[in-house]
């Protein structure tokens, strides 16, 4: 009961951020955003203490289960976000990425408080570990995609020379690219951690590490792709708009696959 | 509280005549010690500034020493007072306190917002502390017109946005560079406002400047001056690749720098983001320039554009600006208040005395008719029920002011009292 309080708590002052947030934008104050960012900090913090009743009073980290998962997806791109922010002046790309936070706060607190009875073969520390390396990974790919997006919009505001106010409010390209490259580069080492977990985990319980799962194909996938924009950056040296072009279209393409496997495809990944 | 505040800025007289005054208005050393060699000056500070000149001051009759301040004006600028009266404004007390507020909050200035103005107000402060012409009223007005100027400065945006077109520049090259540190320049003309916009850089951290001029001594001599390089003019294009940001500002007739020259210059440098300045009329860049990927062409007319949106944007920023103010003035009316309680307890007693006299005048018949000691006595009777009387108010308005968190309403007692 009290540690669903202490989720809703969160969830309560990620929504207040997200529409300090919001203000700002319309407003048109950075300001504004400062509260913003402080209150998501505080969020976070509620957060995280919720994260610690839930291990103590049920003994599992937040890698059970659908729901728990996503809470843990907003975890890792506000813990992320916020400490991107000590490194770049991007205050602004908050109102991008707390709404989101929110938004995936709100569904997961649909089952709030039901226990989870995931089957036997997907309780242990490897498994564990799959879940929470993988989703950081991908947590940070949409975090690398929002400030994708804010680049295409600064992008496109100083190349028609339209709204100056709105150019003064959002980042600077510079650091939008930092974030949208540091976030490729450590989601795509944590996803890659989490795939091979799992793999080992598979091993152990199927025999093989490897079974043409449905998900592990498009993981795989999306795995290549994420890679090759990596190498693309990292060796050709893309940046700028196209860089945030590709991540926001790997992205997206993480998010299609997702949602169509999970509603076409049964398999051990599906928790629902 | 015989605060007065006398001056003479842009916007009530012409230039010719501020310069004038301002001449004279300069030397602290000669301008204090005749303001304080007055009678009714008890503490002054003048600031001269090329767009003011003012006098605040704490007199002690507000009609006399208002009346030799705004003479004192006209002298020093040597003009006839009945001709420049009307250019001379006067403000009393909270009203002067106001004035001081807005102007160290920049929000009287010219250019609203600019900086200069709080470092010229310290000097004036600072110099007449030196001269010791500053009592308890200016050093805590002057202090308080510091704080004011701080929150504006920390709580608006009203220094955020440049509006000058070389400072537009440099704003816009941080929203693409983030941190113009390390950051090279290329300078394609050497002409008054590349210089400018080049000093603008330099001191945001921009590390390598290159000069390439028709006139190669002139590139030089820059060169020399910014620790950059002079560069040949025919050949700049080769330093392209090099550099992060271009000031372009050359009397050439036609485009000098092309799509082709700024897309091979790219490929060298591996995608990195380029800004291009055209200041040149007519225009020395392509426009087409502007639609290469991570190009980001700006021309005069752009740049003015973001100069003139940004005067707005203050303008704005200036009404939030204003409520700080009348924030700051319910505080210092507050501590100003406080003062007033020494003032009133001398009023409260000067009055109980004078009861006392008038009373004791109105019954000498009767107490005539008493021994010397009985009288004695009586009179020592009445001072005693007056001194308890008046003991616990005055011990307790005492406290109060002295535990700052709240002023006794002094208005009240006044009022009460008839003070």
């Amino acid at each position: 009961m009290t540690v669903a309080c202490i989720f809703k708590a969160a969830l309560a002052v990620y929504l207040v951020s997200a529409i300090v947030y919001g203000g700002s934008l319309l407003e048109r104050r950075v300001l504004t955003a400062r509260f913003g960012a402080a209150l998501m900090l505080v969020a976070l913090i509620i957060h995280t203490v919720y994260f610690i009743f839930h291990w103590i009073s049920e003994g599992t980290l937040p890698a059970a289960g659908i729901y728990d998962t996503l809470s843990f997806f907003a975890w890792v791109m506000a813990a992320s976000y916020l400490a991107l922010q000590l490194r770049t002046k991007t205050r602004v790309l908050g109102a991008f990425v707390a709404p989101v936070i929110s938004v995936l706060m709100v569904v997961a607190s649909i089952d709030l408080g039901g226990s989870v009875a995931g089957s036997t073969t997907l309780k242990g520390a490897l498994v564990t570990l799959h879940v929470m390396f993988s989703v950081s990974g991908e947590a940070l790919f949409a975090v690398a995609s929002l400030a994708g997006v804010m680049y295409l919009i600064q992008d496109r505001l100083l190349r028609k020379k339209r709204d100056k106010s709105l150019i003064h409010l959002l980042p600077s390209l510079h650091d939008l690219d930092r974030i949208n490259h540091l976030c490729l580069l450590w989601g795509f080492s944590l996803l890659t951690l989490g795939i091979i977990a799992g793999s080992f985990w598979a091993r152990i319980v199927w025999g093989s590490h490897w079974q043409w799962d449905p998900k592990q194909v498009w993981t795989l996938v999306a795995w290549v792709f994420y890679a090759l924009l990596l190498h693309q950056r990292l060796a050709i040296g893309w940046q700028g708009r196209k860089a945030a072009r590709w991540s926001l279209m790997a992205f997206s393409a993480l998010l299609l696959l997702l949602i169509l496997e999970s509603l076409l495809f049964s398999s051990a990944h599906n928790f629902m | 509280m015989q605060l007065l505040l006398v001056g003479m800025n842009y916007k009530t007289a012409p230039l010719q005549l501020r310069e004038r005054l301002q001449n004279s208005c300069t030397d602290q050393d000669i301008i204090i010690p005749e303001l304080m060699s007055h009678p009714e000056i008890r503490e002054a500070i003048c600031l001269a500034t090329c767009n003011r000149v003012e006098i605040i001051a704490r007199v002690g009759d507000a009609q006399k020493g208002g009346e030799f301040l705004k003479s004192f004006m006209a002298r020093q600028g040597n003009f006839d007072l009945s001709e420049v009266e009307k250019l001379i404004y006067m403000h009393r007390d909270f009203e002067a306190v106001r004035h001081l507020f807005r102007v160290s909050a920049s929000l009287d200035s010219m250019v609203m917002g600019e900086p200069q103005i709080l470092g010229q107000i310290k000097d004036a402060y600072r110099a007449a502390v030196d001269r010791h012409a500053t009592g308890v009223l200016l050093n805590r007005l002057t202090h308080h017109a510091f704080q004011v100027a701080k929150r504006v400065r920390s709580e608006t945006e009203i220094a955020g946005n440049a509006v000058s077109i070389s400072y537009a520049a440099v704003e816009l090259a941080k929203k693409i560079f983030g941190n113009l540190k390390g950051k090279a320049v290329l300078l394609i003309g050497a002409g008054e406002m590349s210089e400018l916009a080049a000093r603008h850089l330099i001191r945001q951290g921009v590390e390598r400047i290159y000069i390439a001029n028709r006139t190669m001594a002139r590139a030089e001599q820059m060169a020399e001056e910014f620790h950059g390089a002079a560069v040949p003019f025919d050949d700049f294009f080769t330093f392209l690749p090099e550099v992060d940001i271009v000031i372009a500002s050359t009397g050439a007739p036609g485009y000098i720098l092309t799509p082709q020259m700024v897309s091979s210059a790219l490929k060298k440098h591996r995608q990195h983001l380029l800004f291009l300045i055209d200041i040149a009329v007519p225009r020395d860049i392509d426009p087409d320039v502007g639609e290469l990927d991570n190009v980001y062409l700006y021309n005069i007319d752009h740049l003015q554009d973001v100069v003139d949106t940004n005067r707005a944007l203050r303008q704005g920023e200036s009404l939030k600006a204003e409520e700080i103010i009348d924030a700051e003035m319910a505080d210092f009316e507050k501590w100003f208040n406080s003062l007033a309680v020494v003032p009133t307890i001398v009023k409260l007693r000067e009055k109980t005395d004078s009861i006392v006299q008038g009373e004791m005048e109105r019954f000498s018949s009767w107490l005539g008719g008493l021994s010397e000691e009985d009288r004695a006595h009586v009179e020592w009777l009445v001072a005693s029920i007056v001194n308890k009387i008046l003991h616990d108010p005055i011990t307790g308005l005492k406290e109060e002011s002295s535990e700052g968190d709240e002023i006794p309403d002094m208005a009240a007692i006044r009022r009460l009292f008839k003070l």
